[in-house]
């Protein structure tokens, strides 16, 4: 039988009982009307129209961005709807493949990530010059900024149309610079300069902790190809890590590291404490470094964020003997799926944004998010000389685009996996765990490794 | 260490227990102090200008300096508050009812219940949390997708009818511990099983009942990827998918983020307080259950 | 007749759990166990080719790394995750005022959204100016990169598994709660002191619970993923490339998911072969009234 229960209550405790329940009861209220209030699902705005799913990962102010470009698309044409859907950048991957593999794709989506090779390959991705005349398609590849169509291109086939492209190249405070005795208008033409300077404005604390960063270069994606290296064996067709140019891109940061010391740098940059999403706390602004390598959208958030703060800009310097306006690039680019419904709408809204038909127009969206344009006519539009005037910092970026030596990853479909590999040997050699020909080696033999596997598995 | 009303805890002892919880919730109190904290900032108070220590946490100005109560406001017009809430809501009303009452069935019959083949059963219910879920994605997908179920809600809240693992785990213990003579008893007086189960192991489990609820409505709660998933219209997802939209790749809106999730976690803390006040601590028990 | 009538009771209650799983959970279970033997990149049909992706395994570096890496974790986080529990719930569950406020504030890092605890966590061990060093500093050391740097990486991530004990210890009390008053009146009457009490009322009647929070802890860590993928993600020098956070990147990002498939289904095995020592460990210290 039910054993008894004594339950212990005195007069307060029941009094809190109650003012609990009153609590709970209130609660359920607040939830009925939120309930009443919410609105229903969403009811689209031209339901006789053909709709466009377009998945893309911006949030927050980006979103907003993206919503004004699609507005003004469904405004400008009445054939189509776009309906645009943001999914958080951790899970869109995931979210794409599985909707493509269950047979349930949206019509566009707009990326970032180191995608089109591998998929591509897996038969995943419509090819996009299927949407334009053979004429078309020649003038595209011929007027283009190179690096727009190294990036979307594929086997000869377009896979994503570049709807902006980025460019890294140096920040630097004039202030800093005044303060050490140097002229801010004379940036050095070399790197080797360029680290002497650094090293002139660099501060530490009593007990030798970096205090200021005068000029750290690193990452070895972005330097391989300013020292004429790089990870693609065009001759060849073939990804590579291990050559001499590289070896000396590698060598270089090591040095400065070393110099700097290992340890000291491993902390100083952990310190900086860039969390997610804190990409508006630069250090930058804070002074922690006097010369930043970093992409073109910081400017429009210096713009935002610290207006009256001095900066200049200047493309990265090369080494005696190693190549102009060069770097690592990667850009925002549209893609459309296999098994889309309706891809030519996804085609015209894609065009419509990177301005393939009406660069005026494309001009005004590239200010809106601070974006370099797929094609030269692009930033000769009205709209984008005035972002120009407003913000000259921008010229330099726009000055380095059309450089034949940005290049991006190699078109190979084990891209991620190589850039993870290059990732890695950047991480021992930074941290002197291994020097730079060990650590260059035992990339090689990764990327050797990979490559007999994906050949034993008929790859 | 439980106290009754004949044993009262000497002084010294209550001092010490409190001095020690009091050292230990330091650390506990810290995330949601400074998320309270940075909400109440403006963006130029939170970030660091000239010289100062590079950090978004900069512990000498835990308290901001002057409260700025519109973001709360603004967090809450940036994101359809409303529909999110409703969702979400709905989802934890129906998994917990779900999730906790089928565990709890599932779990008396392989606590209490002789029947052949239950240690292999059991054993394979264990299994089914032994594999991580990256793997199983894809066939689920498609499952739910040959179903019919895709573009609803189903998928969330159906599978959680059919009992959890860790709950019946967790509700089998329980069961575990309440003597046979109870249940014999009842048996000999003619009670059914369901009888035995419904009046008898239920109300002496309420704590564990309590429990599981409240893990399944902080999972629910949290769940973020589920209706991202299986959902394609924005005004279905849920609070969590809503605080994401705070962030962003270049640059996220620091005090709104943190207003978004304070209001986030306020509710969740009120539900907790309530819960363990009422259910896992409300009423002491005697009786013959030695 | 009886002996028909309860297995046919043990198997009615069981039943939803058993459909759940025929319809939910055996295909997907059966599809991952068939990719592990082929080529699969999540969208062209998968290619049969033997055990070749289990060849693979042997010799790949990084599973060898990264299966390294967890079990150090297990075995080091599940043991202090225990301790830690059990002792916060023993203090827990004293008899003094506020106990439900410092219980809240316990469970408060388990509800915390994790953007929020991974920014405090990453301030508390930053080098310069984080929490921890500054005390060394008082001490005269001078504190380790700790996230950044490859010795103390995993400590550090062990550190952070311990601040969200809170989750265990909810179920701890609830089980704390179970425990009759009368064993303890009894120990009370026979001379016991606190110690006493707790070595031979409280531990014992609380082992189910113990068991529980073990099994599950030995189940999640050896499947921890979370923690690494967004505040280290696997570096630095893959210190803390945990076994789940690998086979998430060979799966989606090289989408390699038939190799991950095999890493699943080896790791399911692992985990399996562990649980299955602890259950014959069950009878020996583990309270069962049924």
């Amino acid at each position: 039988m039910p054993r008894e229960v004594q339950t212990v209550r005195s007069g307060w405790r029941r009094r809190a009982a109650a003012i609990a329940a009153g609590v709970l009861a209130a609660g359920l209220a607040l939830l009925l009307a939120a309930v009443c209030a919410a609105p229903g699902p969403r009811r689209r705005a031209h339901p006789d129209r053909i709709p466009v799913h377009f998945w893309h990962m911006w949030t927050a102010d980006w979103k907003a961005v993206v919503e004004r470009i699609v507005a003004e698309f469904n405004a400008s044409q009445t054939r189509y709807e776009v309906i645009p859907l943001s999914v958080p950048s951790a899970s869109a991957d995931s979210k794409f493949l599985l909707a493509v593999a269950g047979g349930a794709p949206p019509d566009l989506m707009a990326q970032w990530n180191q995608v089109i090779p591998a998929w591509a390959d897996s038969g995943l991705l419509m090819e996009l010059d299927q949407f334009m005349t053979p004429e078309e398609w020649t003038r595209f590849q011929a007027e283009v900024y190179p690096v727009a169509l190294k990036i979307g291109r594929y086997k000869g086939h377009l896979y994503g149309l570049c709807t902006a492209v980025s460019i890294w190249a140096c920040y630097y405070r004039p202030d800093h610079f005044r303060e050490a005795g140097l002229d801010p208008d004379a940036f050095p033409e070399t790197l080797e300069g360029l680290w002497a300077i650094g090293r002139t404005l660099e501060r530490r604390a009593e007990d030798g902790r970096l205090v200021r960063m005068g000029f750290l270069p690193q990452w070895l994606n972005m330097y391989a190809p300013i020292f004429g290296g790089g990870f693609w064996d065009e001759a060849a067709s073939r990804a590579v890590v291990d050559t001499p140019a590289n070896l000396r891109a590698l060598a270089f940061l090591a040095e400065c590291r070393k110099a700097l010391g290992f340890n000291e740098v491993v902390r100083f940059e952990s310190s900086l404490n860039q969390g997610q999403g804190g990409n508006v706390d630069w250090p930058f602004i804070s002074g922690r470094y006097s010369i930043v390598v970093d992409g073109q959208w910081r400017v429009e958030q210096l713009a935002r964020n610290a207006p009256d703060l001095e900066y200049r800009a200047a493309p990265i310097p090369p080494p005696t003997g190693g190549k102009r306006h060069a770097g690592w690039s990667n850009g925002n680019f549209m893609i459309i799926p296999k098994g889309a419904a309706h891809p030519e709408g996804a085609w015209e809204f894609a065009k419509f944004w990177a301005g393939w038909g009406d660069p005026a127009r494309a001009a005004e969206f590239c200010t809106w998010g601070g974006w370099l344009p797929l094609w030269p006519p692009v930033a000769e539009a009205p709209a984008y000389r005035a972002f120009l005037a407003k913000h000259p910092a921008f010229g330099t970026f726009l000055d380095v685009l059309p450089s034949e030596n940005i290049v991006p990853s190699p078109p190979v479909p084990y891209q991620v996996f190589l850039n993870d590999q290059i990732g890695r040997v950047d991480d021992y050699a930074m941290r002197g765990t291994k020097t730079p020909e060990a650590a260059l080696r035992g990339g090689q033999a990764e990327l050797n490794a990979e490559l007999a596997r994906r050949r034993r598995f008929g790859l | 260490m439980s106290a009754t009303p004949a044993l009262k805890m000497p002084l010294r002892r209550r001092l010490a227990i409190h001095a020690c919880l009091l050292a230990l919730c330091v650390p506990c109190l810290l995330p949601l102090g400074w998320m309270v904290s940075t909400s109440l900032k403006s963006e130029t108070e939170i970030f660091p200008r000239e010289g100062q220590a590079a950090s978004a946490f900069r512990p000498a100005q835990l308290v901001p300096q002057r409260p700025v109560w519109r973001n709360y406001p603004e967090a809450l017009k940036t994101v359809p508050f409303a529909a999110y809430l409703r969702n979400t809501l709905m989802l934890c009303a129906f998994t917990v009812t779900g999730a906790v009452l089928s565990s709890a069935v599932v779990a008396y019959g392989f606590a209490r219940l002789r029947f052949r083949g239950r240690e292999p059963l059991f054993a394979l219910l264990l299994a089914t949390m032994a594999l991580p879920g990256q793997v199983t994605m894809i066939p689920t997908f498609a499952l739910f997708r040959a179903l019919g179920w895709y573009g609803t809600f189903l998928p969330l809240i159906v599978p959680s009818f059919f009992g959890a693992p860790f709950y019946i785990f967790l509700m089998r213990q329980f069961f575990r511990t309440v003597p046979e003579e109870l249940a014999e008893a009842a048996r000999i007086d003619g009670a059914s099983e369901w009888g035995i189960f419904w009046r008898i192991f239920l109300p002496l489990s309420k704590p564990a009942l309590a429990t599981c609820a409240l893990f399944q409505f902080f999972g629910a709660w949290n769940d973020f990827f589920g209706p991202l998933l299986y959902l394609n219209d924005p005004s279905r997802y849920t609070l969590a998918y809503g605080l994401q939209q705070f962030l962003s790749s270049y640059g996220g809106k620091w005090a709104a983020l943190m207003a978004g999730a304070t209001l986030f976690t306020l509710p969740v803390i009120v539900v907790f307080f309530l819960a363990q006040k009422t259910f896992i601590q409300g009423i002491a028990t005697t009786g013959s259950k030695g | 007749m009886n002996a028909i009538r309860r297995h046919l009771a043990g198997y009615l209650f069981i039943s939803p759990w058993l459909a759940g799983f025929a319809v939910f959970t055996l295909l997907p279970f059966v599809a991952s166990f068939f990719l592990g033997f082929c080529r699969y990149n999540v969208v062209t049909p998968p290619v049969w080719v033997g055990t070749a992706n289990y060849e693979e395994l042997l010799r790949d570096p990084l599973f060898w790394r990264s299966l390294a890496n967890t079990l150090i974790y297990a075995g080091v986080a599940v043991p202090l995750g225990m301790a830690a529990g059990v002792g916060l719930a023993l203090l827990l569950n004293a008899e003094i005022r506020g106990m439900a406020v410092y219980r809240t504030v316990f469970f408060l890092p388990h509800i915390v959204p994790v953007v929020a605890t991974s920014v405090v966590f990453v301030w508390i061990l930053n080098p310069d100016i984080g929490l921890v060093n500054s005390l060394l500093r008082l001490a005269g050391i001078r504190g380790p990169a700790w996230l950044a740097d490859p010795n103390w990486a995993m400590t550090s991530l062990i550190f952070m598994s311990l601040w969200a004990v809170g989750g265990s210890m909810v179920i701890y009390l609830a089980g704390l709660k179970d425990i009759p008053v009368a064993l303890y009146e009894a120990a009370v009457v026979d001379g016991a002191g606190i110690w006493a009490r707790t070595r031979h009322i409280t531990l014992p009647m609380l082992s189910p619970v113990i068991f529980f929070n073990l099994v599950m802890g030995v189940i999640h860590s050896f499947q921890y993923f979370t923690q690494a993928y967004i505040m280290t993600q696997g570096g630095p020098q893959d210190a803390t490339l945990f076994y789940a956070l690998y086979l998430f990147y060979r799966a989606w990002r090289y989408l390699d998911m038939g190799y991950a498939s095999a890493m699943a289904w080896v790791l399911f095995v692992l985990i399996m072969l562990v649980t299955a020592a602890l259950f014959r460990t069950h009878k020996r210290w583990v309270y069962d009234a049924a």
